[in-house]
Formats: structure tokens, sequence, C-alpha cells
């Protein structure tokens, strides 16, 4: 082929050095992909780009974390854990097709990761029909459902319904009013459906919802709307960027004049992106705030260890799933003494663990980690003490099982 | 519209030289191409990677009929797509029948939907055409969102995954990659052979002349409505059998296989490749697909890498990858 176009060319053009190059560019990977034969291998699948990006690569540096501490001490019986990180691009297909080569081509024990309801479910059907344990570390209530559950399904993250059980508890009180602007998506959905439940449950009426499509930009014509439905609450339900975008408009338009903004998740990052004014006094919940270190030694550990692997940056709540997602399933598999799927599921299942944030084990039933629920406060930028000392702790609802759904209203068997 | 006036001298060369390499090419497409699927999965890195490279690749093959061959830039062929998908997905899941079934009911109701949209829209022409079947494709979208109980909404439908088949009276483990290649490599090499006997025939030529001059075509005695309505339910209906495919590839349906992004890319592929040539499509499909799964597992920048080539090729090679290669042969 070259010589055919170097006998039609005098000399090489731009264009047969560019599709050189860019052939070049496209052949090189098939060397770098042979791996060890013994490593343990965790399939990572996470969306490191698109709108969900900044929690992703949390999650992704607190998981190496988590890998570099247990090879530290020796790996999984002897063996080397190894963390194949893949972008799933916030895509339920291309989140399936990468846990396929996980699992077929890389040969991963185990799969960890997701940030999106959809692309969690996606991942679980992959590895559930091929009997590959799954650790979900992002919210989701439907994958503690019998319908999307398999023994090999576990999910670290909190689910909407805990979450909003708590916020709702410490913020809605009989007779609030209580307006929602909720993201039309899943997430959103099951947020909305919580908050709800809880309301209904205390006493609390609500006073109009208005639902705003996922990603939007712009939130300034649902403000006239939600600020004539005169509520004492806002409740905000969406994630990512959408969460600092929204607060942000909501302020703008003197809507926390009047009512408390309250969210599901207050979220780290977005809150750093922000800054402290728009947020102040916005209360939402949360899995981990590092903070906690002055309660907690087990959160000390991994705050400290975290600093000294990232320069003195502090982990964020949903890089912390990353951490106990992985940590969690590492430990099962040293007490399994290898990768054993069946060994390792019963481990996870009797395994009580603190890695970072007290006490947390896994439900028999639905495989759900029970685990304690923050509900934090947004700190005003006087109360700050330093650029990360961002929320105060309102309360801490301690791990239980009172918190989730029960086992037969979930479809499993009594 | 690069697409309407490339595929031609690439033709008229390869008529003035029947011998050359570009003629025995066209002559053995069907076989050759069939022969470069069976060798795909032990070429690329991954074997989930060549199931992709076969669905998209068909889904694009079915989209260049209408755009590269009918010249009717289409926007909205992830309706098609998607139909075929979840049809199959709920004829197993919600039905529990038989998975040949399933992909006969997926194939027609994909269809069926493609002669729906065509009739709405096939009076348009240009850029009203596009937009028609985009909004209709978007139509197709929400119908899905709304209707949870049926698609799973937001969540994707999931719960229909084939582990075993029986092909001829021989069960085959259907998880295992390289089985699940072949098998819906067999749709996809049926599609391809129909497509080519389709572009061979004499109604290939009369939508070539459509694309070419449509005035002309109508004078000739085409009755110009019907056969682009033809033309777009038969790239449909394979658009609908690429979508059953990706349905029992990955189990799963994802809400997000009928956006209006599906459609984009389906047309990105194409362009890539080479609109207006039979292979030109399963390499843009190969070329598109393989730059995403390599370079993402590099760096999560890829989308600048992968940007930068397109403008590439946009600029310094129109015709696509396989156009351009085809015009290099037939001696410029």
């Amino acid at each position: 082929m070259t010589t055919m176009i170097n006998s039609r060319f005098p000399s090489p053009s731009r264009r047969t050095v560019l599709m050189a190059a860019g052939a070049s560019l496209v052949a090189a990977p098939w060397v770098a992909n042979a791996q060890g034969a013994d490593t343990v291998r965790i399939g990572f699948p996470t969306p490191l780009t698109g709108p969900f990006a900044a929690e992703a690569r949390d999650q992704v540096r607190s998981a190496e974390l988590a890998v570099k501490l247990i090879n530290d001490k020796g790996g999984v019986a002897g063996r080397k854990v190894e963390l194949l990180v893949r972008d799933d691009k916030l895509n339920a297909g291309e989140a399936a097709t990468r846990t396929l080569e996980l699992i077929e081509k890389d040969k991963a024990h185990a799969i960890v990761g997701a940030l999106s309801s959809a692309v969690q479910l996606a991942v679980n059907e992959v590895t559930r029909a091929r009997g590959v344990i799954y650790v979900s570390i992002s919210q989701s209530d439907t994958i503690n459902e019998v319908k999307d559950f398999s023994r090999f399904t576990f999910h670290e993250a909190l689910n909407p319904h805990m979450t909003t059980a708590a916020v709702a508890k410490h913020t809605f009180k009989r007779g609030s009013k209580v307006a929602y602007l909720v993201a039309d998506y899943a997430y959103g959905h099951e947020m909305l459906r919580g908050f709800k439940r809880a309301q209904a449950a205390l006493g609390a009426e609500s006073v109009g919802e208005i639902l705003h499509p996922f990603g939007a930009p712009d939130y300034s014509t649902f403000m006239p709307r939600l600020r004539a439905m005169r509520p004492d609450i806002l409740c905000i339900a969406n994630f990512g960027r959408d969460q600092a975008n929204s607060i942000k408009q909501a302020v703008d338009f003197g809507m926390n004049r009047n009512a408390r903004i309250v969210v599901p998740v207050l979220l780290h990052n977005q809150r750093l992106a922000i800054g402290p004014d728009a947020f102040a006094g916005v209360v939402g919940g949360a899995n981990y705030y590092w903070g906690l270190e002055q309660s907690i030694p087990s959160a000390k550990a991994f705050n400290d260890a975290f600093r000294a692997a990232h320069g003195g940056a502090v982990p964020t709540d949903y890089g912390a799933y990353g951490f106990t997602g992985v940590y969690s399933l590492l430990l099962a598999m040293q007490a399994a003494g290898g990768t054993d799927t069946d060994k390792v599921v019963a481990a996870l299942e009797e395994l009580k663990y603190d890695v970072a944030k007290g006490a947390q084990s896994y439900r028999k039933c639905d495989h759900q980690s029970m685990q304690s629920v923050l509900v934090l406060e947004s700190k005003k930028r006087a109360d700050m003490k330093g650029d990360a000392d961002l929320f105060n702790v309102l309360a801490t609802e301690p791990a239980s099982e009172t918190m989730l759904r029960t086992c037969s209203e979930l479809g499993f068997p009594a | 519209m690069t697409s309407q006036s490339s595929p031609l001298p690439v033709m008229a060369a390869a008529a003035a030289r029947p011998a050359g390499l570009v003629a025995t090419l066209t002559a053995w497409r069907v076989p050759l191409t069939i022969l470069a699927l069976c060798l795909l999965p032990w070429v690329l890195p991954s074997k989930a990677l060549a199931v992709n490279v076969l669905i998209y690749g068909l889904i694009a093959v079915g989209y260049n009929l209408l755009f590269g061959y009918t010249g009717l830039l289409s926007f909205g062929h992830a309706a098609f797509f998607g139909a075929g998908a979840y049809a199959t997905g709920i004829a197993i899941g919600q039905f529990g029948l038989p998975w040949f079934v399933a992909v006969a009911l997926g194939v027609v109701f994909g269809g069926a939907l493609a002669v729906v949209i065509g009739l709405l829209s096939i009076r348009t022409r240009g850029i009203y055409f596009s937009m028609v079947t985009l909004a209709l494709s978007q139509l197709v979208y929400y119908a899905a969102l709304q209707a949870s109980s049926w698609t799973g909404g937001e969540n994707g439908l999931r719960g229909f995954t084939v582990a075993k088949i029986s092909l001829f009276g021989v069960a085959v483990d259907f998880l295992n990659p390289v089985a699940k290649y072949y098998v819906l490599m067999i749709f996809a090499a049926l599609a391809l052979w129909l497509v080519s006997r389709i572009l061979n025939s004499p109604f290939g030529a009369a939508i070539e002349a459509i694309r070419e001059n449509e005035t002309r075509a109508r004078a000739c005695g085409y009755d110009v409505e019907r056969t682009k309505l033809l033309s777009f339910t038969l790239s449909g209906l394979i658009c609908a059998l690429a979508g059953t495919m990706s349905a029992l590839h990955l189990a799963i349906v994802p809400l997000d296989t009928l956006h209006y992004h599906t459609s984009g890319m389906i047309v990105m592929m194409t362009l890539l490749g080479g609109a207006g040539s039979f292979f030109g499509p399963f390499v843009g499909a190969l070329a598109f697909l393989l730059m995403e799964d390599v370079i993402s597992l590099w760096t999560s920048h890829w989308q600048i890498v992968v940007g930068s080539v397109f403008i590439l090729f946009v600029l310094f090679l129109p015709k696509g990858i396989w156009g351009t290669a085809l015009s290099w042969r037939a001696g410029r």
C-alpha cells in the first residue's frame, strides 16, 4: 500500500503522514494489555467524562488508596491487588460493554463502581448473569428490590430511602410546607418518593413539585413558580452540577430568605465549586464528611492516608464510597482466603467492617450496607476555619436496619 | 452534500477499469466482508468491542442505504434501533418468547415504525426531512421514557438475559463471547447480503437515480415517493435488526439507545467511513468504536483526541476512510 502511494506521490504527502500517525496511534495498545496471572483484579467502571466527572475522579483516587493500603499489608492471600479503571461515560450501554470487557478479557474477579442508577443496574445485569460479584457505590433504591437483586449484588452506597428519611427527620416538621424541585430521571424520582414518604410520616405537607430536565443549566423559569408556592422548605433533589446550578440560582432569586433549602445529598465537590455564600445554611445528607475524624478513629486513619497520598487534600463524600466499597470487598477476599466467588459472597455477608465512617455491615436479604447517615449543614463563610471546613454535622443517624425498607417490602420471601 | 457527489467518480472509474482492484472488491464485497467479520474478534482488543462493531457497523450500513444511496439525511435512526431492541427485550422478558421469535418481532416492530415515520416524513426534503425525522424519533424517546412499566423508563429495560440458545438443535452458550459473536454475525451477514442484493437490483439503481436527480427520476417514470419510502423502510429494518442484536448482546436496553446522540453517532460513523460505499460505513463504525475504546483507556481526555481526529478527517479526507482508499485505487 505504502509503495503504491509513494509511486504516485514524489514524497509522502501530509495525508499519508497523518494517516500513518493515526494508524500507529490505534495499533499501540495491544502491547500494553498483558496482565499478571496471579493478581487480584477489581474492575472499576466510572464516568470519568460527563457531568459527574468530579465525583468519579474522587472515587478513583479513594479506590486506588484502598488498593494501595491492602497491597502494603501484603495483598489478598499473598496476591497483589490491581484496580482496572474504565470510563463508562455515564452511559448504560457503554458501561455494560466495559463490564463485559473487564470480565471476559481482563478476567476481573469482581466489579466495583458506577455512578448513576441506570448505569449501576446495567452493570449489575451483566455481572449477575455471569456470577461475578458487583459492589455498587451509587445511590439507588431499585437495586435493593428483588427483581434486580442477585446474590452477587452488593450495595455499598446509601439508598435514597434511607438518605431522605434521615434528612427529612431533621428538617421537616409537622405542618411544614415543602416545595420540590426535582431532576427528571431515576435519581430525582427515587429521592422525591423517599421525601414524600418521610413527609407523610412526619405530618408535613407538599405545596407543589416541579420536574426539571437532567443537566439543565438554567432554572430561572422555575423560581417564580416555586416562590408562588410559598414554601417553608425548598427541597432540591438533583445531583452533580445540577445541584450547584440550581442552588446558586435559587439563592440569586432570594428563595433562601423565606424558605430553608434542603437537598437529599449535600455534595462536597459542588459546594467547593460554587463557594460558601450560595450554599450557606443548605442542609443535606451524606455518607461521609472528613470532619468525622474528630469522633471516629477509622475516619482519621482514612483521612491521614488520603492526605499523605494527595498532598494534604481531604477525601470527599463520593470518594469515600470508592474507598469503603473496594476496602470491604478486599477485606472479604482476605477473609475468604482468595477470590473464590461463593466464599467471598459468604464472607461479605458476614463481614462487620469499620474502614472510614464507623460500623457497617451488609444486610442479608438485599445486601444493602447498613451504615450511618450524616445530616450536614453548609457553613457560612465567616464560620469556616479553613478552605476544607465546609459543613457542620447536624446529626448522625446511626447504622440501623430500621432506616431501610423491610425485606418483605422489597419482595424478598420472609 | 459531499455524499451526493462523492461516489460517482469512484463508480465511473471502476467501470472504466473493470479488471481493477475496485471492481474485484465490488464483485466480491459480501464474501470479503464476511471474511473480515470472521477475523474481527481475533484482531480487536476485546470480543465485546467486536460485537459492538458488528452492531454499529450494521446500523451504519442500513443507514447508508438511505443516506449514501438515496441521499436522504435522517436524524432519527435511533428510533428504529431502539424499537428493535425494546421489542426484543420485552418479548423475551415480559412474554417469555423464544429468542428467535423475539428477534423476528423486533425487526417487524422496528420496520413497522419505519413505515409510520417514513410516511410522515418522506414528503419533506433537505433540512426539513432531517428535522421531521429528529422530532419523530424524539417522540419515540419520550414515549419510552413515560411507558416505564413496559420499558423500565430511565433505568432501562432489564431482566431478559439469554444465557443459552439452541441453534438448529445445537445448544450454544450465549454468555461465551466468541459463540455470541458468531451467532450474531450470522444475522449481520444475512443483512449485508440483503443490502448488497438490493444495491445490485434495479431498485438500487432507482434510489441512486433519485439521489442524483429527483426530477429526472420522476420524469423517467419512477414513483419517487414510493421508492423513497421503500428505501426508508428497508433502512429502518436493518437498523431494527441491529437493535435486536444489541439487546441480545448487552442483555439490557438503555434509554440512551433512543437518544438523538445515537442518531448523531450513526451519521458520524457513516461519514467517517465513507457514505455511498458498501464497506465504508462498517469501516467507519470500526474506526469510531476502536478509537473510543482504546484512547479512553489511556486518558480521560480521550474526547480531545477523538474530536481532533474527526476534524482532520473532515478537512483532509471528506470522502471518509474507505471512500478515500477507493478513489486512490481507482487512479484518481
